[in-house]
């Protein structure tokens, strides 16, 4: 079963703190969002492995953009 | 009461591996700023001449007679860099703190009598101020080491005079004592003038065998009729009176305790003067804990190591306040106020030493959708919105109304700005805190953990509240200032800039004078600043908050002045609903 990880909010890709196929515990720190001067990281929904990661360091997201999928 | 108290909520996580090992970096360079404030601490403890020196003398030091005074493991230091005008001797001269005698919390401060004899120096004044107000504010004895050789001449001007001078505190004393304050002191060596009111000012004087003060000593008796200069025949008249009046300096034991009687007590030795503190600080009023305990004391259930790795030392980089607090309250347990509102920040009752204690403290990162509620933004922790600041608000007079000391965790960058704020009433709502906290009178801390900012340093508890905060402790990743540096660069300089660039004129000029000015808040802004010029009372180790929250709460329910009985409180009975 999939399970994606969506921006809470928008902003730029500080970060990506893992790589695909990385195995992932519920609260994991995954991607950390520069936004309104703060850096917000993304925690792991539940825990998985990293199945697909659809951002990069530097990219600018939207609120609720998909940023991986955990499997 | 004790189903409200003896088991409250659990709440923090235990922290993982992998969380340590990312803050790794943050936890070095955490531990280095506390490795250097460290060495300024060492460095000013050591000023003047050495322990050795002072022994060979016949006396003990400040920190000896502390170490012999203060029951083993209680002392909790405060203004340890405190030298607000730059003494050249690293030091305001006066070494201070809350310590526990004989089992009961009082404020403790003492002359340091390895520099000049323990003479009053610049800065000083207000370093005692700060102590006498920490005394009034928490209602308990504030015990003196007197020793002190009076002004340091040469620097008169900048504390002999004005409103908050160095008599300031002869009157501070008399106002605590009318309060019905003690003040007790163990008097040393000699104490001539200021040292004399020193000395005299307290409300028990106990004085070692070679102790005296007087109103005037050697110094001022022989110069006592100006000449209109100096010459060879006056100063050699001098030198005679000097050795007249060194064999016998005014003051001494046999007129202040055989003839006066000001001094309750003489001691041979000079641990003796301080076993008659002790036994003083016996009858000193006092409850025992058990009085105002809710509970056991217990401590946390995680290690307060945690907090190295809880605790971002980048400024952006956000955290769960929750997480820290549960690592300094006991149990790990509290009773949260209106969680569902104002989820900027925190509001709840939690236990220090099984005392209830109110704790306030902002939380960090994204607030959620929809929030605040008032803007078309997303709100950020750190920011105080228009929820936060009511709930803050109730929070405060519930716990006045309760008789519930505070206690408030900063690291806030403001209140929201702009044309919706206005219209949600940040302005009122910040101003209307305030108000309620005047309203209150517990007493209250405040701990920066990191930024302390804008008009939400003063609201948040802040220093400010001269009536309300006992004391104030930064940590290794505190940085306060009225606003970011580069924010404050921009603010000074960027019509500057335009109005620059719109004459054809190069921009090199305005952008060193923005990095400059954004370098000038850095620099004045860090922890050593802060503690230097008294932004915070003292800059403590992560690991050593816990056992100053026990001080301040030991020290506010030892003897309130007002109490409330913990079945009549009103606000566990709201948590609860």
């Amino acid at each position: 079963m999939s399970e994606e990880v969506r921006a809470p909010l928008a902003g730029n890709i500080w970060e990506v703190t893992v790589a695909v196929g990385d195995k992932v515990e519920e609260d994991d720190e995954l991607v950390i969002i520069e936004a309104l001067k703060m850096e917000n990281p993304v925690y792991a929904p539940c825990g998985g492995v990293v199945k697909e990661i659809k951002v990069k360091k530097g990219d600018q997201v939207q609120e609720d953009a998909i940023l991986m999928i955990l499997e | 009461m004790h189903p409200y108290f003896s088991k409250m909520d659990n709440f923090g996580k235990e922290l993982k591996q992998n969380r340590k090992d990312r803050a790794a970096e943050s936890n070095a360079q955490l531990r280095a700023v506390e490795t250097v404030i460290e060495q300024q601490k060492q460095a000013v403890l050591n000023a003047g001449f050495s322990t050795a020196e002072i022994n060979k003398r016949g006396s003990l030091t400040i920190t000896q007679r502390l170490e012999y005074l203060v029951d083993p493991g209680t002392w909790q230091p405060l203004h340890s860099l405190y030298n607000p005008l730059d003494n050249e001797e690293g030091t305001t001269n006066v070494v201070d703190g809350l310590g526990k005698i004989g089992g009961k919390w009082a404020v403790i401060i003492g002359f340091d009598n390895k520099v000049m004899a323990g003479a009053w120096l610049p800065g000083q004044s207000e370093n005692i101020l700060r102590v006498t107000d920490l005394a009034m504010r928490l209602n308990i004895p504030l015990v003196w080491l007197v020793n002190c050789s009076g002004a340091k001449l040469p620097d008169q001007e900048k504390f002999y005079a004005n409103r908050r001078g160095a008599g300031t505190p002869f009157y501070r004393h008399a106002e605590l004592e009318q309060a019905g304050i003690p003040i007790l002191a163990g008097i040393y060596g000699t104490n001539p003038a200021g040292g004399g009111y020193q000395g005299i000012s307290p409300t028990i004087l106990i004085a070692h065998k070679d102790a005296n003060i007087a109103v005037g000593g050697v110094g001022i008796v022989s110069g006592m009729a100006p000449r209109g200069g100096f010459n060879v025949e006056l100063l050699e008249e001098l030198i005679d009176k000097t050795r007249e009046f060194r064999a016998a300096p005014p003051g001494r034991v046999e007129t202040h305790f055989g003839k006066t009687g000001f001094f309750s007590r003489v001691y041979e030795e000079e641990t003796g003067v301080l076993d008659g503190i002790k036994e003083y600080m016996q009858n000193m009023p006092a409850y025992g804990p058990m009085v105002f305990q809710v509970a056991e004391p217990a401590e946390p259930a995680f290690p307060a190591d945690d907090l190295y790795s809880l605790l971002p030392f980048n400024q952006k980089e956000v955290y769960s306040f929750d997480e820290l607090l549960a690592r300094v309250v006991d149990g790990s347990e509290q009773m949260e106020f209106r969680p569902g509102y104002g989820p900027e920040v925190y509001t709840g009752l939690c236990k220090i030493d099984g005392m209830l204690i109110g704790c306030i403290g902002n939380r960090q990162g994204f607030l959620g959708k929809g929030y605040p509620e008032y803007a078309d933004y997303p709100g950020m922790g750190g920011k105080l919105y228009r929820q936060g600041l009511i709930k803050m608000n109730e929070f405060v007079t519930h716990c006045g109304r309760d008789r519930i000391p505070v206690i408030w965790f900063q690291d806030t960058s403001g209140i929201d700005v702009g044309d919706l704020a206005e219209e949600a009433e940040l302005l009122g709502l910040g101003q209307s805190l305030i108000y309620s906290i005047s309203q209150t009178d517990v007493p209250m801390l405040l701990v920066v953990l990191r930024k302390g900012s804008a008009a939400a340093h003063y609201v948040m508890g802040g220093p400010t509240a001269n009536r309300h905060n006992a004391f104030t402790l930064g940590t290794a990743a505190t940085e306060i200032a009225v606003m970011h540096g580069e924010t404050a660069a921009v603010a000074t300089y960027a019509r500057r800039a335009m109005k620059e660039k719109d004459a054809g004129r190069p921009l090199d000029d305005v952008i060193e004078k923005m990095n400059q000015l954004a370098q000038k808040y850095r620099d004045t802004s860090q922890p050593d600043y802060c503690a230097r010029y008294g932004f915070v009372d003292e800059v403590v180790k992560l690991t050593e908050l816990r056992g100053y929250l026990k001080a301040f709460a030991g020290a506010a329910y030892q003897n309130p002045r007002s109490i409330c009985p913990r079945h009549q409180m009103i606000l566990p009975r709201i948590i609860k609903g």
